[in-house]
């Protein structure tokens, strides 16, 4: 009985120490190579797929790509100022494309749809991340 | 869906997504001045700085040891060349 304990409690702080690196590396990695694709995704499967599925929008169809097209030009400038910018403003796009699907009771149709929760809160753990190097560079 | 309905859908989420960002922002900022200040004040940050400090003060010392040095031996290599030629003299003046 008392071996199942330790063992359990072995497993437990090797699971937590997991969780804390995982933590750790969502944090403070680099975000440039997540920033791309949700750029990407931005430019390219937005309009796509908001046009398709709640059709003709002009806020989110003509301004998403121009905000994606934004984004990949901070990242490629490395200037963090401008990607922190750029950064919320995807992260708004995404939040944007969930509440629309939210109003028009697509959300919670089908799991694939829950995908737009995903892209809102990648692009805002992005945002935070270039937020807390902008910080460090700062404090130094 | 219409047009109305679709801008204010986006002001209102504009609205939101600044909210959020400004409270989020906020909470970094204050974090990363708590960390700060707790850098500051740790044992190993004053210990690290009093360490610079010591070798900026060494690295002078040396640079001005090193000047000294410098003179001394053009005194010694003078005081040999003086050295020698009264040698000589006095050899001369013992011959005589």
């Amino acid at each position: 009985m008392e071996q199942l304990k330790v063992k359990a409690q072995e497993i437990k702080a090797r699971l937590k120490a997991r969780f804390n690196a995982l933590r750790d590396i969502w944090q403070y990695s680099d975000s440039q190579p997540t920033e791309i694709t949700l750029a990407a995704a931005l430019v390219i499967l937005y309009p796509i797929a908001t046009f398709l599925e709640l059709g003709y929008s002009p806020i989110m169809q003509l301004l998403a790509p121009i905000a994606g097209l934004y984004q990949l030009y901070c990242v490629s400038g490395k200037c963090l100022s401008c990607r922190v910018k750029a950064s919320w403003v995807t992260f708004s796009f995404y939040l944007l494309a969930a509440v629309m699907y939210l109003y028009c009771g697509l959300l919670f149709k089908g799991p694939s749809y829950w995908g737009w929760i995903l892209l809102s809160v990648s692009s805002f753990g992005s945002l935070k991340r270039i937020k807390k190097e902008e910080l460090h560079r700062k404090n130094g | 869906m219409d047009n109305s309905t679709q801008v204010i859908l986006a002001v209102v989420t504009l609205l939101g997504s600044a909210g959020i960002w400004r409270y989020a922002e906020a909470r970094l900022k204050v974090k990363a001045e708590q960390k700060k200040e707790e850098q500051s004040a740790s044992d190993t940050v004053l210990y690290r700085d009093d360490l610079k400090s010591r070798v900026e003060e060494m690295d002078a010392a040396l640079k001005e040891a090193n000047k000294e040095l410098l003179a001394l031996t053009e005194k010694v290599a003078k005081l040999e060349t003086e050295n020698s030629f009264l040698r000589r003299e006095i050899d001369i003046l013992k011959r005589n």
